[in-house]
């Protein structure tokens, strides 16, 4: 039986090169969709179906490379994650290395606050929702800031941060209770 | 004195803008439509009789088989000889469908014991295919180029490639597999021309469906899909079979008044679509039984449940789609007739459904628009689609969970890979067992496949890493790859229905329909053969002359040979070995297509170039 490895497989291409954007965590979504719905208008499958098999098989290659490239870009956590990769920084071996001891404690916290939800009043309520935006928030600006200074390292330790909080939003959603 | 003819070096050669003809299919439960485009409009063809559904009904007595209507006919006098309803049977094993009537072949393979001998769920959706076909043959002088078939979007993999296979096996050639929610939505889509979100709520015969689509700028790109394959229009039957038998005291009714029964049942149903009440007279079913009068809102009491499922799905794919709200709901499907439907469905989404086609005739029409887009007509309207994936797929792991790899409503076509490794020291094979659902645990997903990659390196566990990759198609079919990095030892799978037909007995089924076809068809394969390869030697060849710069020496020379094969092949009279050579020739130019298509990015965009770009090359 297979077991499974944590962690995004190698990625193939540069999408920023793909969508024509410049290298930027921060990108207008807006004009990221309509680069991506101008490529795959011409290199959808369905624009080559009448053509021969070699155009066909490039065609559904690129244009599930286009779909790829819309989902990270268009994603901020697997845009970091993108990002570290295209600069060489083996993601895998990231997830491995030590948190920060307080950003760990403060998660913790925020975790058991989010499973309590269900029987907190109101005003608890918005105090962990905004506890969970501001350590969100935080973590974001904290790539940003690392990354346009070429700072790797940093921007690495920020990028697992965001891991953890990605996968405790998906939890909390769950749950049926949105941050 | 003849001048030689010089053509212009890799000026391609001039096609005449000819008009392809493609067919739009609705295979639907009940009924199965065909449709096509002519002149920018959309043609549903009819029957001699005028009847534009062909009910969706094959008779297999032991004079002969029917199709349709006339079959309808038998389904009370000859309710074993008569299929109804196959679609809820096809890519299905006995097992899933667990009921008597049907026998279970080798392998555990669903068919039904018919006069005429066993038939599979294939093979009776390919009876209807090929009368639709027969039908639009008589209708139209040009030859049919493809066909784009209509499927739930809720159908798994194995009941889109049993799809396929039906319409493989009725000679037709499809151009893609087309989800009916969709169809529906690029039939209003382009009729109305309006950009914004639409939700499609398809219930038909025996599925249900519910789609979330937004239309911008050309791109009609769907959001979610979600819906309950086994919830149609009939059970909403069965329900009102219930009362029927309940208040009439019916009991104990052999096949034939069963389905007499259901027949009248249909019927209520219908006539309730405009009145308040209905009386069913029993004693056509059971002599003597009483008549039994059913109001609309015993009706719908009694369908609460059904359609309460159905809204689940609804705020499901809504929150799925990431969309407040719609700006449109489209009906879809015969079952939406009932008015109830229009009011819940309304409720849920804030707006009142549009019922301005035909809810019957709308997918068939969709999958024409589609199939004229797909050939390339040049009057068709510049309009793309992007579909996605309803179920997830994944492999099983260990403790029998599921390992999801591509999750549910990711756009298609998509290339996704994950890794794994070993449990055990020293292993060296791998068996990788590919399913589709939303469980985690394996049991309640569906199977799709297994296979095995062998000849990992003996290694302790855990060393290994096994790159395993899953491609999904336009159509929503997979291909699973395994790799294992240290030795490139890899193993492949094309997924197919465990309980369909095997490719060795569609080509002896197709063998046969030859030799009764005479040689007719086999030339005209050979002619449509010719041409595509043609086609695909003046395409490489301008392609060449465009950009042969993005090819060295040797893969330059790897084409050339290939194409002039191709030429010497097309010159032959051997089918297959034409075949063959366009697949190799083909082949060998997927790099150059790719590359070619790399180079013209920048064009897609308009030609925007970046600073930033420029001297950013770390990748």
């Amino acid at each position: 039986m297979p077991v499974a490895i944590e962690g995004l497989p190698t990625i193939s291409r540069d999408y920023f090169e793909l969508f024509q954007l410049p290298v930027d965590f921060d990108l207008d979504l807006d004009e990221l969709a309509g680069r991506f719905r101008a490529l795959q208008r011409k290199f959808h499958p369905d624009r080559f179906a009448s053509q021969g098999v070699g155009e066909r098989r490039a065609a559904a290659q690129l244009s599930a490379d286009i779909n790829s490239g819309y989902r990270i870009l268009g994603d901020p956590v697997a845009r970091a994650g993108f990002m570290l990769e295209r600069l060489g920084r083996d993601l895998k071996a990231l997830e491995r290395e030590p948190v920060e001891g307080s950003f760990l404690m403060r998660q913790m916290e925020l975790r058991e606050a989010l499973r309590a939800l269900e029987t907190s009043d109101a005003e608890t309520r918005a105090e962990v929702v905004a506890e969970a935006r501001a350590l969100m928030d935080e973590a974001v600006a904290g790539f940003r800031a690392a990354i346009s200074n070429d700072d790797l390292t940093t921007a690495g330790g920020f990028y697992v941060q965001l891991l953890y909080l990605k996968k405790l939003h998906t939890e909390v959603a769950i749950t049926g209770e949105p941050v | 004195m003849v001048l030689l003819q010089i053509a212009e070096p890799g000026a391609a050669p001039e096609h005449t803008p000819e008009r392809k003809l493609a067919l739009g299919i609705d295979l639907g439960t009940t009924n199965s439509l065909v449709a096509y485009v002519e002149d920018g409009t959309v043609l549903v063809l009819r029957d001699d009789e005028g009847a534009a559904c062909l009910p969706s009904v094959v008779h297999y007595g032991a004079e002969g088989v029917l199709v349709g209507k006339p079959a309808e006919a038998l389904a009370l006098t000859a309710p074993k000889d008569t299929i109804a309803s196959a679609k809820r049977y096809l890519g299905r094993d006995a097992a899933e469908i667990g009921e008597t009537d049907y026998v279970d072949l080798e392998e555990g393979r669903l068919a039904f014991v018919t006069s005429q001998g066993s038939v599979t769920p294939v093979e009776v959706a390919a009876a209807l295919l090929g009368t639709l076909r027969e039908r639009a043959e008589a209708a139209v002088s040009l030859p049919i180029s493809g066909v784009v078939i209509t499927v739930p979007a809720y159908f798994d993999d194995a009941q889109r490639l049993a799809t396929r296979q039906a319409a493989e096996l009725s000679g037709l050639n499809v151009l893609r597999l087309l989800n009916e929610p969709t169809a529906a939505a690029v039939a209003y889509g382009l009729d109305s021309r309006e950009e914004g979100v639409v939700a499609v709520y398809d219930l038909g015969g025996g599925t249900f469906d519910i789609s979330i689509l937004r239309l911008e700028r050309g791109v009609f790109e769907v959001l979610a899909t979600g819906g309950d394959s086994r919830l149609g229009g009939d059970d909403f039957d069965k329900q009102l079979v219930n009362v029927l038998t309940e208040e009439g005291g019916l009991g104990g009714l052999d096949p034939s008044q069963a389905r007499h029964l259901l027949q009248q049942a249909r019927a209520a149903k219908e006539a309730l679509t405009d009145a308040d009440e209905v009386t069913v007279a029993l004693d056509s079913v059971v002599p003597g039984a009483a008549s039994v009068t059913v109001s609309r809102a015993q009706f719908n009491e009694r369908c609460a449940q059904l359609l309460e499922r159905s809204l689940a799905a609804c705020r499901q794919c809504l929150a799925d789609a990431g969309v407040a709200g719609v700006d449109q709901v489209v009906l879809v499907g015969g079952s939406t007739r009932m008015p109830i439907i229009a009011e819940v469905v309304g409720e849920v989404f804030g707006r009142k459904p549009l019922d301005t086609i035909d809810p019957d005739q709308v997918v068939a029409m969709g999958a024409a628009r589609q199939a004229d887009l797909l050939v390339g007509n040049r009057d068709a309207e510049d309009l793309l689609l992007l579909d996605v994936i309803p179920l997830s797929l994944g492999v099983e792991t260990y403790g029998g969970l599921v390992e999801r790899i591509v999750p549910r409503n990711t756009t298609i076509p998509v290339a996704r890979a994950q890794e794994f490794t070993t449990a055990r020291d020293g292993q060296t094979g791998l068996v990788v067992h590919v399913v589709q659902g939303e469980r985690e645990r394996v049991e309640d997903c569906r199977s799709l496949a297994t296979f095995e990659l062998k000849g990992i390196p003996s290694m302790v566990a855990g060393a290994a890493r096994i790159e395993v990759t899953f491609q999904v198609d336009a159509d929503g079919l997979l291909e699973v790859t395994a790799r294992e990095a240290t030795t490139n030892a890899a193993a492949h799978v094309v997924v197919k229905p465990a309980f369909g037909l095997d490719d060795d007995e569609i080509a002896a089924m197709l063998r046969a329909g030859y030799e009764h076809a005479g040689d007719d068809m086999r030339a005209r394969q050979l002619t449509e053969a010719r041409v595509e390869a043609e086609q695909l030697i003046a395409g490489i060849e301008s392609a060449l002359a465009a950009d042969g710069d993005l090819l060295d020496e040797k893969e330059r020379h790897h084409l050339q040979a290939a194409t002039m094969q191709l030429g010497a092949a097309a010159e032959g009279t051997d089918i297959e070995q034409l075949r063959e050579a366009i697949e190799v020739t083909g082949e060998a130019s997927a790099t150059f297509a790719a590359r070619r298509m790399d180079r013209s990015i920048k064009d897609a965009l308009g030609g925007v170039a970046l600073d930033a770009l420029a001297g950013d090359s770390e990748l």
